[in-house]
Order: C-alpha cells, then structure tokens, then sequence
C-alpha cells in the first residue's frame, strides 16, 4: 500500500493528532501527536489492510541544533585543556527531542515510518509496548541514551548504561562527567580531526597523579 | 602381598619382626605403590586424553614440552599446579572445604586396594573384594557434596547436587550389571572371579552368554556416569555449571579431584577388564607370560574407549539422564540377572 | 508480578504449604563471566532448583556509546565501528552501514562492487554460522564439531585477509563501493574451490556429526519454541524468525545491493524434530544457510562484472544530503538497520543502529520462563548473539 494512503487511513482514525505528511525526502514519514501515538500504534497493527506487525525500529532523536545546511552542528565539549579538564560551551540544550518508529508488515510487504516529537521540558512519550513487546528494550534504550520518558513502561529502567549513571548521552548538550564513581573518565576529543595532531594533548593527566 | 611379605622377613630375618610390625609395612608399603601408580597414571591420562582429544579433532595436541609429542606436558601441568596459590573463599566452610578433596581421593583410592594386577598380587585379598570397590567408591559421593556445598557457591551446589543424584542413581545399574558374574562365580572375591575366566577369550564373561554381554554394555555406559565424564559430566558441565563443584578451588586442592577423576577413570576400567574381560589372562590361551602387563592393558584400551565417547557425543540433560538410568538401564540390568540365571539353569552351569 | 503468577500455575507454591518449611527461589547470576553466555551476557535468573522461573538480561558491559561516536567523526571513519558490532560477521556490518548511507546519498555503486560486496558478506555469514554451529555445539557438550567449525573459518579468514588485509576486523567497503579489488584471479579460484568442499564434505560431516546425532536432537527436540506470533512481536529476525517458519529474508523480501539477481532459497523451520520454531529448527537453519550462501557466492564470482570498484575517490570525504531513512540488511544474525538522520554535513546528525541480537535476545525474557538451566543454556546458544552488537 501507498504510503500516503496509509497515512490517510491513520488519519482517519486518529484525527487532528495526524500532524502532516512528508514525502520529499527518501524516505517518507507521518508526523503523529505524541499523546496518540500509542492508539495509532495499536490502529496500524490490528487495521485489516495495514497490519503491521513488525516493529523494525525504534529510534530516540535529539533535534538540538538540526539544520538542513549541516551548520548547526552542536558539540557540548569543546576540547580539553591541559589539565584534563573538558572544556564545554555551556550551552543548555534547546530544539525538541523525538522518537521515530520504523514499520514492517510480513503480510502486506510494506513499510511506514512515524515520528513524534516533544518538547525537552516534558520528554514524555506513550509506550507501545502493548503493541509491540519488542518495543520494550527500543524504550529503555531511548530512555538511558536521551532521557525520553516512556508512560507507562513497565520496566523503564537504564538499558546499557550504568543504573547510576548521569545523563543521557545521546543528547546534544550532554556533558561527560570528569569521573564516575572516582574512575576518571578519560574523555577523547571528537571534534578533532584524528589525522593532523594537534599541539595540546587530547586526555590530560589523571587527577592525583602527581601526588 | 605373600612375595612381599616373604621379602620383607627375609630381609630383616626371620624372628625380627612381630607379624603385626610387618603387616603394617607390608600394607603401608602397598599403599605408597598404588598412590605412587595412581598418580602416575593420572598424569599419563591426562596426557593421553589430550593426545585422544587432538587426533579426534584433527589437530595435533600438546608437541612441544620434552619434545616426544609434548610427553612433559602433564608433568609440567601438575607441577604448575602444585604451585598455585590455594584459595578458601571468605564465606565458605573452611572444614569441609578443605576436607572434601581429601575424601574424594579416599574413596579412589580404597577401592585400588581390592584389584587384583596378577596372580596373588593384589593389596587386600578380601571375600567380598567387588562388595567392597563399589562401598568405598561411594565416599567419592559424599566428598562432592561437602565440597559443593561448602564452597558457598551456587553452581558448585548445583554441580554437586546433580552429581550426586547422578552417582546414587547409576551405582545401581552399575552394580547389577555385575551381579550375573558373580552368579557364575559364586564368589564376591576379585581374585576367583578373574581366575574362573581362565581359558582363553570365550571363557570369558562378557562373551559367555549373551546377556552377559549386555550386562556388560550396561557396565560400560554406567561407569561413564559414575566417573562424572562426557556424555554424563552432568557435575562438572562446563558450559553450564561453569565448572561444577570444583568452580571454587585452586591449587593442590584443585589437583586432588583432578587425581581422583582420572584414578576412578581407571578404577572403572580395571574393573570393566576384571569382571568381563578376563583380567589378567590373555585372549589366547598359553600367553600368559605377563599377566599384570596383560591386565593393564585390557584397562588402557578401556580408557581409550571412554575417551573416544567423551569426544565424539553431546552431552545429555541431567532429567534425560535420570530417565536413562532408572527407566532404561536398570530394567535392562535386572533382565540381564534373571536372563543370565535361566541361562545357567539351562546350560546346566548353576551351582558352578 | 509473572513470578508470583509462574510459581502459582506451576504448583510451586504448594511447597509453602508444608508447616516449618519455608522456601524461596533462588537467584542465579548466569555470567557476565559463564562460558554459555557468549560475551559478557549477564542473565539474572531465579530459580527453583532447576527450572528457571525468571530471566532477566543485564546488558552494556560492552557498550562503547558507537552512537555517540557517529555524530562525531565522519560517515567514512565510521565504517570501522560497524566492524565491531558483530565481530564474528564484520563484512555484513559493513554493508548494512554503507547501503543505509548509500540510500541517503542516492549514488550508483557500480556492478563488480556490488558483487564483491555480496562474495565478501556471503563469506563472513558462512564464518559467523560456522562459529554458531561450533559454540552451540560446545555447548550442548560437543567438543569436537568446535574445532571442525573453527577449522574451516580459518580457510575464510584467509580468504578475506587477501582481499581486505584484515583477519578479523576488515573496514572492506566504504560508501560508493569497496577499498580494494580482487587480489588476483587465483582469489576467485580459491574461494570456489573452498565453497564447493564445504558444500559436498564439510556440511556432510557437521550433520553426521552433530546435528542428527541422537542426544544433541533429545537436548534441543521441543525445546525453547519460539511462536510465529512470539517471533513477530518480539520483532525476531533472521534464523531466529525463520525458525518459527516464517519465510522472511531481506535478501528476497526487500531487496537490496545485487541480491535480486541470484538464485537461493530460504530455508524455514520444520518442526522436524519437534515442534516448529524449538532449538533444533533455529540451528538446522543455520546448517542450511551455510548451502545457500554458497550458492550465492558460487553466481556473484562467476558472474563478476568488470570495471571499476568505487563509485566515490577513496580520499574524498563523503556528503551526504539533508534526510533521514531506515534501511535494512540481512546479517549473519538476522536484520541489521541503520536509522540515519543527515543534516547535510560530512557527520551523521544521529545514527541509530538496530542490530538484530538486541531484538532477538529480548524474546528470552517470555521463552526463558519455565525452562530448565542447561534447556537456557540451549536456548542462548540457539539465539546466537552477539554482545558487540547488543551493546554497540
């Protein structure tokens, strides 16, 4: 089935919560409210001509600083200095963050992609876990890696992070910490070009290392 | 034990010693020998098996240390061994921890005592000779289960739990298999049974009758169990148990159920070539220039048997393996006893 | 609260019942050190003696944050990262990777690319279902059928050190095409020759050996069935989904690099053995993939185009325009996926990897429950998993 007529029956289904259509890029996606996402999943699976009953992907986005010209590249630390202490922008992230569920159907043979986004203050997107139960280590991956609170998961928990861990590090202006759990966490330079060396060394000394 | 209790007087002359006095160097001096072979022989096994190992996967095994096909490979192994540091874990059972390995090897090493190498050379010439391997062999049981338990270490419980429903289940099969044998004997002593399969190979129990030759199979597939070894190493299975009830111990400790697992290897085998194969008498009448040499090899070429099973098959589940022995091998044994006993009644053997 | 519920339906609880007798299960750290986890998989299991009554995976021991990376270095530095995900099939990393960024940059790969690219992944599917035959085997107790597997790997790794330079870790394509060429002719010759052995001997002797062998069928027979519906939902791919006998490949169903010119069938699961989609399916799909590949590798060498191998100068870096898409390969483990979001630079703006072992071994958490130990230990082994990839 076309794409955009899949989408046309979503919207029917779920109404004003179909935010828009987009096929101008490779790949086409459906823009779904975050609050119906949720019910749009369980209309996509169980509708007779869609049955999708594969969730292929569950990808958590960050959108800080996305600009179509590649200019708005956003790097929370900048470099190191000599010490080893990160040098960061401070810059408080802005821009929404996202989730994007890629759709197969072993049946129908066809694909549908939908995206959400939310806004960084309230990061909170419906599971799909009734749906889906593959969804339910996407979620927990999404949750450790970008901080997207998944309502309603019944086992939101860090995925391949530490339990104690701070932060998610897939966010853009997600920080390093200098050590964790007084393991000093020797932070590489990424912004760097790894072929022309550079004249200040990219890890610093290990803290207490001269005493 | 009577040459070596002639030497022994001969030597310190006739009135020296007291008969108590030589009994006790007499046996002590029999001990050390059967340590001394035992130890030997682990050490030549676990050479061997690798060797085995490495020509059933297409590979060479040990080549390099002393040269001849890595010959001081084991020597080497044992040696570094010897040299580890023995570690008790904090929260395990210090006493039993260390007291398990040394009644492991115990219960081997009794059982030793009973087999007879050649005529009139065996350590304890005792009535009830096989009664008595299959009694003491079942220390090794108890030395498993202290050592699981104590080491305070979920899979080492597991190991030994499984192993010694394992060992209990298959010490049936195991010893009903030799019933029938000592139904033709009529005698429990290890030395009467060997001598009453003089006469070349079909004088031989296991190809006696045919249920006998059964019984034997059941021998065979039983003893594997009962040393713990492939397709049954249900205590030790590595890939899931990690390495069972030994997971916690290091070292000489370590050497000692090692030692115990290649000496039972042994044990079982001798016993396979006493019982069934003849023991110490050639397959060819008018051979038999080297008796203890004849009966050593009957035993090597069992081990080599097990070897090549242990290689060749997967491992079974230990619930399968529980079918297998009480649902499969001991309604066949006990067939096997009362197929035998018809047989002798038939062939007019009885009472023999 | 599924133990509670388990425990209920499996009369466990009556063993509360007995006065003066109070029992509990028992937790079970299975790895991440245990020789049948594969990797540093840790499953915290509880117990009842020997039935386990919950499984739960721990993951991220190895995770390196590969993402993270991504958004840092560019998309062709990025290429040897995807060699660590499943180390034991690197080539089919590399060519999910590349055929996601492909798709972005809508470029023309050329032909002979194209079918080295195919030889190569085909080669590294046969050594990475080589290793998951020997370790299965190893761990249902069968030592010997490890070192055959391991024996016959070598000859591909020899093989794909002389036309990528690498053993184990290759970097072999780049986006627009691959690094290198064919060695020389005698390459060609040699990999026909090694695919033709292992189609008319070896595969023979790993079925006589191992997979029709009486206990390894009584080991793995009804053992750890994994529904079609199980499989769909729990979004299972690869011999794990085709041993539910679904009939789903990505090399047929949809499409990519030259696949649709070649001639190979799917195998799915029987139920020989047992029932559809137990342990014995999973691995026998294995065994016949390793034919299929072959087939595959034989059409591709001998109807290699000529021409050049690289789209794109190997010195410049790549760029791919604003977008995003899903793509898919079928790897050794099942479908590899790469959701890449460009926004027009030489980095990827996020690259989202989903990798076939993460959404395979989650299905543990449902099948694992009512088990026996050494039945979870099957079942791991028959998922075949690789912690490189569940953890990127």
């Amino acid at each position: 089935m076309e794409q955009k007529a899949i989408y046309e029956l979503l919207a029917g289904k779920i109404g004003a919560a179909a935010l828009g259509f987009n096929d101008e890029g490779v790949e086409s996606y459906a823009e779904v409210a975050p609050e119906k996402i949720a019910e749009a999943a369980l209309f996509l699976r169980d509708e007779e001509q869609l049955g999708f009953n594969q969730l292929m992907c569950l990808s958590g986005i960050d959108w800080d600083g996305f600009d179509e010209n590649g200019k708005g590249k956003s790097v929370a630390i900048l470099g190191y200095s000599a010490d080893g202490k990160p040098e960061t922008s401070d810059r408080v992230g802005e821009g929404d963050l996202g989730v994007a569920y890629s759709l197969y159907s072993h049946e129908k043979k066809h694909k549908f992609t939908m995206r959400v986004r939310v806004s960084r203050e309230r990061a909170v997107v419906p599971t799909v876990i009734d749906v889906w139960s593959t969804a339910g280590w996407h979620e927990r991956e999404a949750w450790d890696l970008l901080g997207i609170r998944f309502e309603g998961h019944p086992d939101l928990r860090r995925m391949l992070l530490e339990e104690d861990w701070v932060g998610h590090p897939l966010r853009k202006d997600y920080q390093m910490p200098g050590q964790w759990e007084q393991v000093p966490l020797e932070g590489k330079d990424m912004t760097a070009s790894p072929f022309t060396p550079t004249s200040t060394p990219t890890t610093g000394p290990t803290p207490g290392a001269e005493g | 034990m009577e040459i070596l209790t002639d030497l022994i007087r001969s030597w310190f002359g006739p009135d020296k010693m007291s008969d108590q006095a030589v009994f006790i160097t007499v046996a002590s001096t029999m001990a050390t020998i059967m340590f001394i072979v035992m130890a030997l022989c682990a050490l030549i096994f676990t050479w061997a098996e690798r060797k085995v190992a490495g020509f059933i996967q297409s590979r060479y095994g040990p080549m390099r240390t002393g040269r001849w096909h890595g010959w001081a490979q084991a020597v080497a192994d044992m040696l570094k061994i010897l040299g580890k540091e023995d570690i008790i874990p904090a929260e395990a059972n210090r006493f039993f921890f260390s007291f398990a390995p040394i009644l492991v090897l115990l219960g081997s090493l009794l059982a030793w005592a009973a087999i007879p190498w050649s005529p009139g050379f065996v350590s304890a010439d005792l009535d009830l000779g096989l009664f008595y391997i299959f009694a003491v062999s079942s220390l090794v049981i108890v030395g498993l289960l202290m050592a699981g338990w104590s080491s305070n270490n979920k899979w080492a419980l597991y190991g030994a739990a499984r192993g010694a429903a394992q060992m209990i289940s298959y010490e049936i099969p195991l010893a009903l298999a030799c019933i029938p044998v000592v139904m033709y004997t009529g005698s429990l002593n290890t030395t009467d049974i060997v001598i009453a399969q003089q006469g070349g190979m079909l004088n031989w129990f296991v190809f006696r009758n045919p249920f006998l030759f059964v019984a034997f199979i059941m021998y065979f597939i039983a003893s594997i169990a009962e040393t713990n070894r492939g397709p049954f190493d249900m205590p030790e299975t590595e890939s899931e148990l990690v390495a069972g009830y030994h997971t916690e111990y290091t070292g000489m400790r370590f050497a000692f159920f090692f030692l115990s697992e290649y000496a039972n290897l042994f044990l079982v085998s001798l016993i396979a070539a006493m019982v069934f194969l003849g023991g110490w008498w050639a397959p060819i009448p008018g051979l038999d220039f080297a008796p203890a040499l004849t009966f050593i090899i009957k035993g090597v070429l069992m081990v080599l048997l097990n070897m090549w099973v242990r290689w060749t098959l997967p491992r079974v589940r230990v619930d399968q393996l529980m079918h297998l022995c009480w649902k499969v091998m001991i309604p066949i044994s006990l067939i096997c006893v009362v197929g035998a006993g018809i047989w002798m009644m038939l062939s007019g053997q009885a009472g023999a | 609260m599924a133990t509670e519920e388990t425990k209920m339906n499996s009369g466990w609880a009556d063993q509360d019942q007995v006065p003066g007798i109070k029992s509990e299960l028992m937790e079970l750290n299975m790895g991440p050190q245990h020789p049948a986890t594969h990797g540093v998989l840790r499953l915290l299991l509880e117990t009842d003696g020997e039935i386990v009554y919950k499984v739960t995976p721990v993951l991220g021991y190895l995770h390196r944050c590969a993402e993270k990376i991504a958004e840092g270095i560019n998309y062709k530095q990025w290429v040897i990262y995807t060699d660590r995900f499943d180390y034991l099939a690197p080539m089919c990393c590399n060519h999910a990777y590349v055929t996601a960024v492909e798709k972005l940059m809508d470029v023309e790969v050329p032909e002979r690319a194209e079918h080295l690219r195919v030889v190569a992944a085909e080669l590294s599917r046969i050594a990475s279902h080589l290793i998951a035959l020997a370790t299965f085997g190893l761990d249902m107790g069968a030592w010997t059928p490890l070192l055959y597997c391991f024996r016959e790997r070598e000859v591909i790794l020899d093989l794909l050190e002389r036309i990528a330079g690498g053993r184990m870790l290759y970097n072999y394509m780049v986006p627009g095409g691959v690094r290198y060429d064919v060695p020389d002719e005698r390459w060609v010759s040699d990999v026909l020759e090694f695919i033709t052995m292992l189609e008319t001997k070896k595969i023979k002797d790993y079925n006589q050996l191992l997979s029709y062998n009486k206990i390894f069928i009584g080991r793995l027979g009804n053992v750890a069935v994994i529904s079609k519906q199980d499989a769909f939902d729990y979004g299972c791919t690869g011999p794990v989904l085709r041993g539910s006998g679904v009939k789903f490949d990505c090399r047929k169903d949809d499409p990519y690099s030259v696949y649709h010119k070649f001639d190979f069938d799917v195998p799915v699961g029987m139920g020989e053995m047992g029932t559809v989609g137990d342990c014995w399916d999973r691995y026998m799909v294995r065994v016949r993939e390793i034919e299929e590949a072959c087939k595959i590798v034989r059409q591709a060498l001998d109807s290699l185009p000529g021409g050049s191998c690289q789209a794109i100068e190997l010195k410049k870096p790549v760029k791919v325009p604003a977008g995003a898409a899903y793509s898919r390969t079928e790897s050794a483990k099942g479908e590899m996926g790469h959701y890449i979001i460009s926004d027009g630079g030489q980095t990827p703006f996020r690259n989202k990897v989903r990798s076939p072992s993460f959404c395979n071994l989650q299905v543990i958490e449902k099948v694992g429950v009512g088990q026996m130990v050494s039945d979870l230990v099957a079942f791991v082994g028959s998922l075949d998993i690789v912690l490189g990839e569940i953890d990127r």
